[in-house]
């Protein structure tokens, strides 16, 4: 098991040091999903959206972000997880993707928590087939009150620039 | 972010890049001295010698180990070269200018080690060292015969001994000059004696005398070597510099310094190695500049722009303020330093655009290589003429500008000027003449390719582009002389039947045009049959900012470059007819096709037809009418990449901010012009007809 190579896949840096990682989950549609906190540079209120024609239906546009041009990703279309039309946009994280920075448009940002590598199932160790995007999913416990353990889709933020090009 | 290894990499490569053309740009200019008969400059070859040291020391580090081999054999021929052990000839220079190439593919490589390279390697270190030491011829030591005193030639290095009989040898006269030196600065102040004189007189050494100077100054005698006569070099020296004295020729005595000055042999230890002079001035050279990745100055500009709305925000909350009038003073006040603040602002801004410029010499010195190898290569004799080297431009452009004018230097060699039995009967000179100008001219920067070779046959241009299909003989029969120029813009426009080594690659004129045309520049071409040809590129200083017209197409702003521009007219929709399902108007006579974004983007246009306009846009000979719902205004818009993400979407040639974060998609108009005409083409005119 690559275990250690994979820790380090979710969280560039050394933050995994005390054997915990911490991962920001957010929503978006009708998912929940996580990123590793170090990657993400900023939660932004949407700025004015230019829509780009003739881009792929996952990109919503680009953003201004103290003059800087930012490609805004719709996540749920990305990974082709649902089909629905994004009504309005509640956050704007902007994801360090390695090589540049990636706007990714969710609903509301849920919380931080700290995950042990042994709450997260790893892509690799499962049949399903799943998008390039993820890591795998993890299981952390819920602020609703019907359902104590919540499914967090974990983001590989280095993939999603491999994949967008 | 990306592997650090990566970064030190890239920076290596930078480095070695930089000393390479540095080297290439040196043994040109000791190329020509020697073709002149000129004498060996000492300080050239001193130069050329530091760019292989350094060269062969970061190889090292990098693990570049066939770059470090050659650059050591380099460093042993170049060192005997220095020291007269052997003479500049052309198999010296002939191995020299190997080298340039040699480094150049040896950096290219993947893996710096590759194995197969290392034959080459050998084969090449061999010939380097079959140059060796020819040593020049010797007729005594001349030194004996001046008063130099031993004191000074025992601390002498061997470089500069032989400096020092080189230049009696050549007939200069010695001199001693006294002069006081602040000792913060005493380095770059010997470096700056060392230039000013440098055609005139040649420093030998320097050492400290024992007189004059304080705590923040000390004296120094400097050994001159000079052909200036002597009244004219004290002229000059004394008063500014210290008092200058002949050094006479006379039967020295060796053992008892005749200028009790000069510092006793007792003292000696405590002078700075002189073999110093190397090392710092090559550390000198680096601590000057600093290599800066242009999009650090990106993020800069971006901070300026951060710092702009910071300031309308404080505005903001002045203005609350206004009402009140107890506040009146403190507001005045407030608004004073408002507007202080905001002029460094727009200083700030400015400086960074400096920093961006580079002078257009970086491109140019790689032309000297080239025209001199495609000049041998070709048996024609080429001189080549720089002027306004030190014209600066945005970085970016002057990166870009490289192959549009690596083509247009070729096609002048390949096709201008001709062959040296060909120039002879014509009367020319012999030696054909390539010049690249370049001068400011207002927000433009000019840069001209010319040269004295057979210049373009009008008539013939356009019977090739008549054959080639490319034009209709009726439509020929109207051209000017200048359209008939034109014509090698055009898209499959070649005159040259075969294909050489030096153009005819595949790379023609329009692709030239089309690449300086992104740049937001133009390009136009003068020619006389017989006499030469000469091509004028016309650019603006920077990439940063370009004027656009901005324009709505279905309620959204975009940005179209005003160097494509032509005119707006207002869009009569009853006047459109259909030519092989492409939409055309007609406009003075003349049909112009017509591509309405609003389709194109799959966009709904706004409003009524009736009040839409098309922007006509002219590329090459080409023009194409875009159909966009308003025309806003003019702007100075700074042009941002769309970043990878984006890079696949066609026909955007970036995004721009028009303030209050709202941003405009800039029309990448080349783009939109070759997916018009060209493949795509056609569903473009049919989705257009549709």
């Amino acid at each position: 098991m690559t275990q250690v190579v994979q820790t380090d896949t979710l969280v560039p840096g050394s933050e995994h040091q005390l054997g915990t990682i911490p991962v920001l989950s957010v929503s978006a549609g009708n998912e929940t999903y996580g990123f590793p906190l170090p990657a993400i540079r900023e939660i932004l209120m949407p700025p004015p959206l230019t829509p780009v024609p003739r881009a792929p239906e996952h990109f919503l546009g680009v953003i201004s972000v103290r003059g800087q041009v930012i490609t805004l990703v719709d996540l749920p279309k990305l990974l082709r997880l649902e089909v629905h039309e994004r009504q309005t946009i509640g956050r704007v994280l902007l994801v360090d993707s390695g090589e540049e920075l990636i706007g990714v448009a969710v609903d509301r940002v849920v919380q931080v928590s700290q995950l042990r590598p042994e709450q997260i199932e790893y892509a690799s160790a499962m049949s399903a087939e799943l998008s390039e995007y993820i890591v795998g999913v993890a299981r952390v416990p819920s602020e609703s009150s019907t359902d104590p353990e919540e499914m967090v889709i974990l983001i590989d933020p280095g993939a999603l620039l491999g994949g967008l090009k | 972010m990306s592997d650090p290894r990566d970064n030190v990499q890239q920076e290596f490569l930078a480095e070695a890049q930089e000393l390479v053309e540095a080297l290439s740009r040196d043994l040109l200019l000791l190329d020509e001295a020697h073709q002149r008969g000129e004498r060996v400059d000492s300080a050239l070859v001193n130069e050329i010698f530091r760019s292989v040291h350094t060269l062969k020391g970061i190889a090292g580090m990098f693990g570049y180990k066939h770059v470090g081999t050659i650059a050591h054999a380099l460093e042993d021929l170049l060192d005997d070269l220095r020291l007269g052990r052997t003479i500049v000839g052309d198999p010296l220079l002939d191995v020299l200018f190997d080298s340039v190439e040699r480094f150049q593919r040896l950096l290219a490589l993947e893996d710096p080690q590759a194995p197969e390279e290392k034959s080459g390697v050998d084969a090449y270190v061999a010939a380097v060292r079959s140059i060796g030491a020819q040593p020049a011829t010797e007729d005594g030591d001349p030194l004996e015969q001046y008063a130099i005193g031993s004191a000074v030639l025992s601390v002498l290095t061997e470089y500069e001994e032989h400096r020092l009989r080189a230049c009696i040898r050549e007939g200069m006269k010695l001199y001693r000059l006294r002069a006081t030196f602040d000792l913060a600065a005493i380095d770059d102040s010997i470096e700056t004696l060392r230039d000013v004189i440098h055609d005139d007189a040649e420093i030998i050494t320097y050492l400290p005398s024992l007189e004059g100077g304080n705590d923040e100054s000390i004296e120094l005698v400097v050994l001159l070597a000079s052909h200036v006569p002597e009244a004219e070099l004290k002229a000059y020296f004394e008063g500014r510099y210290g008092t200058i004295e002949v050094i006479e020729e006379r039967a020295p005595l060796p053992t008892n310094p005749p200028n009790p000055t000069l510092i006793p042999p007792d003292t000696r230890s405590e002078l700075p190695p002189s073999d110093d002079d190397w090392g710092q001035a090559s550390l000198r050279s680096l601590a000057n500049s600093v290599r800066v990745d242009i999009r650090k100055l990106d993020d800069l500009m971006n901070v300026v722009g951060e710092l702009a709305l910071v300031r309308g925000a404080v505005s903001r909350v002045v203005e609350s303020f206004a009402a009140d009038p107890k506040h009146r003073q403190s507001l005045q006040e407030l608004d004073r330093v408002g507007r202080g603040f905001e002029r460094q602002l727009s200083e700030l801004r400015m400086r960074i655009l400096d920093v961006r410029m580079v002078p257009l010499g970086q491109v140019f010195s790689k032309f000297a290589r080239i025209v001199r190898q495609a000049a041998r290569e070709h048996d024609k004799q080429v001189r080549l003429v720089v002027t306004g080297a030190n014209t600066e431009m945005d970085k970016l452009i002057v990166e870009e500008l490289a192959d549009p004018l690596m083509h247009l230097v070729r096609n002048a060699i390949d096709h201008g000027i001709e062959p040296v039995d060909a120039r002879m009967r014509l009367a020319k000179p012999a030696e054909g003449t390539l010049a690249l100008n370049a001068y400011h001219k207002g927000s433009n920067v000019v840069i001209e390719v010319e040269d004295d070779g057979c210049g373009m046959n009008a008539h013939k241009l356009r019977e090739t582009a008549v054959a080639r299909g490319l034009l209709t003989a009726e439509a020929g029969h109207d051209l000017t002389r200048q359209d008939m120029l034109n014509l090698v813009f055009l898209p499959g426009f070649s005159t040259n039947t075969s294909v050489t080594d030096m153009s005819g690659r595949g790379v023609g004129m329009d692709v030239v045009k089309t690449n300086i045309l992104r740049m937001g520049g133009v390009v136009s071409i003068a020619s006389e049959h017989g006499i030469g040809t000469k091509i004028t590129v016309t650019l603006p200083i920077t990439l940063a900012i370009i004027r656009a017209l901005i324009v709505t197409v279905g309620s959204r702003p975009f940005a179209l470059p005003i160097a494509a521009v032509r005119e707006a007219v207002p869009y009569s929709p009853k006047d459109v007819r259909s030519i092989q399902g492409r939409k055309v108007v007609t406009m003075r006579g003349e049909t112009l096709p017509i591509c309405d974004l609003a389709r194109l983007f799959g966009l709904q246009p706004r409003g009524r037809q009736a009040g839409r306009f098309v922007i006509v846009c002219a590329m090459g000979t080409r023009e194409l009418g875009f159909v966009v719902d308003e025309l806003v205004g003019q702007e100075d818009v700074i042009t941002k990449s769309l970043g990878k993400t984006l890079s696949s979407v066609r026909g955007f040639a970036g995004a721009a901010d028009l303030g209050d974060q709202r941003l405009a998609l800039v029309l990448d108009a080349p783009a939109l012009f070759t997916e018009y005409f060209e493949g795509a083409g056609a569903q473009l005119g049919a989705e257009t007809h549709a």
